[in-house]
């Protein structure tokens, strides 16, 4: 499975990794589909797959008591999601839509453990991109909720 | 050379000291109106003169970081005091001006501007470290694309005679900024006293006229070289210092220097320094109107950066902290001043530090960044 | 000290440059809650011909009782009597302004600041990055931009919001699109109705390609979402000299005489409020500067 330079963004979990954890990440993973509207898995199942979409948009949506299903994030290709599959204790901690017709990466997160232990330098390789992922969204995360554009 | 005619420009000459009266009634037979120094309230303040019976003669001043004092002088010298409490700067960038008025009651806007005529100042005993501040505010006001109208009217038509300094203040530091203590261009007269006579430098044609009468004789030599030697002996008693060959890049590469915080600590936040600093020219704009809304005026008055509100943009103050606001002082005077206007925006009046009601001393606070880990 | 960015056209004003002209509120075009349009005609018909500005620039608005707000043309410059201005209703001044109806006079001066940098834009691709009201100053470029489409390589919008009716001007979104700019909206918060993205503004960088050597970066909004801008077009490797940013400051002349609105040496009067980044970055970001 080779990854195609249209889907190459400058930055993101793929162009962290050496092109040889990169080939390896994506020999893993399976393509899944997703049409408009789909659910792709529900806050709280188990955490099954790490996921990147390849084409496409999804939504990252959380159910609030009397606000309902409320949508917090969008992301679209390259973007990185589900690293709960890799974080014990392992359960989705939001739901996720596909917001039109998508593909998305899944590496199954049992396996890709298992490969990391078997090769530490993949391994290391991995969450070195994992943890910049997870730095950029917490970022984001924090000047969403600065709220610059509030009227005082 | 006879008492009748008048001197040529860029000659020196002397005069009796009574005969200065004459020179001052030429100014105001002239039409100008005189401003000089004069003591009032235990202090030397510059007010509207009669003559030479205002001067302070036989006054001197002790001025050191949060000290002022007048007291009488031994030599009855007529010029002993250095600067002021407050600067020439009241009279050409008024403290208060009515902008414009505007009139809706005809349902139609009209726009009043005051057309008033003010006073043509003559300006008596500017030290020359005011004379080069008031440089420095001519070049803000104007020496850009747009002209201060009001502080234009004022200057064109303002007299300067100059008084070179025959004494200093431990709060003097004019020979750093280079702008004292003999003034060598940019006035109409300038004054040095000597102990039996005033020598007198024409520096314009109306200086020249204004000394029309008087009896003055040409200058020689030996008054000359009297002269700059009082001016020597002047630099001698000037101690402090403050260095300027690495600004403005100092300031801006120490802007977390943690001199700001140890400075914030003593600092009220009282803006004394900006009031009685000669070059200081922030501004803000009041608005007002009747009771029926339908005249408004608006006035500009002297503002200050150290006021909290002079940062507010929507959303709060963007200078919230003393720290903040004194660095902002510091590094416009003697950094962001220069990539403005091609000059440092200090004169080493020293008023700042005499004003301050903790005493803090400007030099000593860029010595401080300079030799504790500077950048 | 870098070279500063004016693109001053003649400057309309008496020999006092604090007067205002009086000026006719036209009409008024609510565009989100809190945020309306006023259109302006100015009284005298010769200052009304001659009037000109270039995108980026302001004009003070005077309200007789209440004082002047610095504010952003928000129309096309290429017909520059449209004269509209995009206000939020924020300080006394502009929620007086909130109570204008068409027909009252207000005063108007300028226009005023540096401009965005249409010369260097031209053959260039153009990210546009901002956020809620940010949008108003970069209008009219977009607008130029759209007059002349062929004169620029991609040009790309990135907008954000609060919430979706915090949006500005998104009922002309479509024309943008079709005259040639790709156009990325997200919204901090979506409420039930919204299908679109989520999202700060900077993550919409994540949508896009940039080639870095021949990008112009030009962004406005809040400081703290300049700074994020600024920090995801470098990591992309646009050139610092390539990033423009316009600063607010407070404003009491606009002449470079109050003394309010410095920067570091600049006057956003005068040097700005239109910024090159590479001639700020020492200064942009410190704290309480």
């Amino acid at each position: 499975m080779k990854f195609s330079e249209e889907n190459t963004l400058q930055v993101g979990f793929l162009n962290s990794l050496s092109p040889s954890s990169q080939e390896k990440f994506l020999s893993y993973a399976e393509i899944l589909h997703f049409d408009r509207d789909e659910l792709i898995f529900r806050q709280n199942d188990p955490s099954l797959y790490l996921c990147l979409v390849k084409t496409g948009a999804v939504a990252i949506e959380v159910y609030v008591p009397t606000r309902g299903l409320r949508r917090i994030l969008t992301l679209g290709p390259g973007e990185l999601f589900s690293w709960s599959a890799l974080i014990e204790p392992r359960y989705e901690t939001a739901s996720a839509r596909a917001m039109e017709s998508s593909e998305v990466y899944g590496v199954k997160g049992g396996l890709l453990i298992d490969r990391c232990l078997a090769d530490c330098a993949f391994g290391y390789d991995i969450y070195k991109a994992l943890a910049g992922v997870i730095s950029t969204r917490l970022k984001a995360t924090q000047l969403q909720m600065l709220d610059v554009f509030a009227a005082d | 050379m006879s008492a009748a005619g008048i001197p040529r420009v860029a000659a020196s000459v002397v005069l009796p000291k009574p005969s200065f009266q004459a020179v001052l009634d030429n100014l105001r037979n002239g039409g100008f109106t005189l401003i000089g120094p004069t003591v009032r309230d235990g202090a030397v303040t510059l007010e509207e003169i009669r003559g030479m019976e205002d001067l302070p003669r036989g006054f001197r001043d002790e001025q050191q970081p949060g000290h002022y004092k007048v007291e009488k002088s031994a030599d009855g010298q007529w010029f002993s005091f250095n600067v002021s409490a407050q600067s020439w700067k009241q009279f050409l960038h008024a403290p208060s001006i009515t902008l414009y008025s505007v009139n809706k009651e005809t349902g139609q806007w009209v726009l009043q501007r005051p057309e008033k005529i003010g006073p043509r100042f003559a300006f008596i005993g500017v030290r020359p470290c005011d004379l080069h501040a008031i440089f420095v505010q001519d070049r803000v006001f104007l020496g850009d694309d747009f002209r201060d109208p009001h502080y234009a009217r004022r200057r064109e038509h303002a007299f300067l005679l100059v008084v070179n300094c025959t004494t200093a203040s431990s709060s003097c530091f004019c020979t750093s900024t280079k702008t004292g203590p003999k003034a060598v261009n940019g006035f109409d007269l300038a004054l040095t006293e000597l102990p039996d006579s005033f020598l007198l430098e024409v520096g314009s044609e109306a200086g020249s006229e204004m000394l029309r009468d008087s009896g003055w004789q040409p200058a020689t030599a030996f008054d000359l070289g009297r002269a700059t030697q009082v001016v020597q002996h002047t630099e001698r008693q000037i101690h402090r210092e403050m260095r300027t060959d690495d600004l403005p890049q100092l300031l801006y590469r120490n802007l977390e220097h943690p001199r700001w915080e140890a400075v914030a600590r003593r600092c009220l936040s009282c803006a004394n320094c900006t009031m009685v600093c000669p070059t200081c020219f922030c501004t803000t704009v009041e608005d007002s109107s009747d009771l029926r809304a339908t005249a408004a005026q608006r006035t500009r008055v002297w503002d200050s950066c150290f006021v909290l509100d002079f940062s507010h943009v929507h959303g709060g103050n963007l200078r919230p902290t003393v720290r903040s606001r004194y660095r902002q002082w510091l590094t416009h005077k003697l950094a962001s001043w220069i990539d403005q206007f091609g000059m440092l925006g200090c004169v080493g009046c020293g008023r700042c530090i005499t004003w301050c009601p903790v005493g803090i001393d400007i030099t000593e606070e860029l010595k401080a960044i300079r030799t504790t880990g500077a950048v | 000290m870098s070279e500063a960015i004016m693109t001053v056209p003649e400057i309309v004003t008496h020999a006092d440059p604090m007067l205002p002209n009086a000026a006719v509120v036209r009409s008024i075009k609510p565009e989100a809650y809190g945020i309306s349009t006023f259109f302006l005609e100015f009284q005298d018909p010769v200052i009304a011909a001659a009037y000109r500005f270039a995108p980026g620039q302001f004009n003070m608005l005077y309200l007789p009782g209440f004082g002047e707000v610095a504010i952003s043309v928000s129309s096309d410059p290429n017909h520059p009597q449209t004269l509209g201005h995009t206000i939020r209703y924020a300080g006394s001044v502009t929620r007086a302004m909130g109570r204008l109806m068409v027909g009252d006079i207000i005063g108007v001066r300028g226009p005023y600041g540096s401009s965005w940098p249409m010369e260097r834009a031209r053959g260039k691709d153009l990210l546009i990055v901002t956020g809620g009201i940010g949008l108003a100053p970069l209008r009219p470029l977009i607008l130029a931009v759209l007059s002349n489409r062929t004169n620029y390589g991609r040009v790309t919008l990135m907008y954000g919001g609060r919430t979706p009716p915090d949006l500005l001007y998104t009922g002309e979104f479509e024309d943008w699109q079709r005259g040639g700019v790709e156009v990325h909206v997200t919204v901090d918060r979506a409420d039930e109705n919204w299908r679109g993205q989520v999202g700060v503004v900077p993550m919409l960088f994540y949508r896009i390609r940039i080639d870095h050597p021949r990008t112009l970066v030009l962004t406005c909004g809040p400081e703290i979402m300049m700074r994020f801008v600024i920090y995801e077009a470098l990591a992309r490797r646009v050139p610092k000299e390539s990033i423009f940013i316009s600063m607010e400051r407070n404003m009491k002349c606009a002449v470079g005489f109050c003394g309010h609105c410095q920067f570091g040496p600049m006057f956003m009067c005068r040097q700005g409020p239109v910024l090159n980044y590479a001639a700020i970055e020492p200064f942009f970001g410190k704290e309480d500067f």
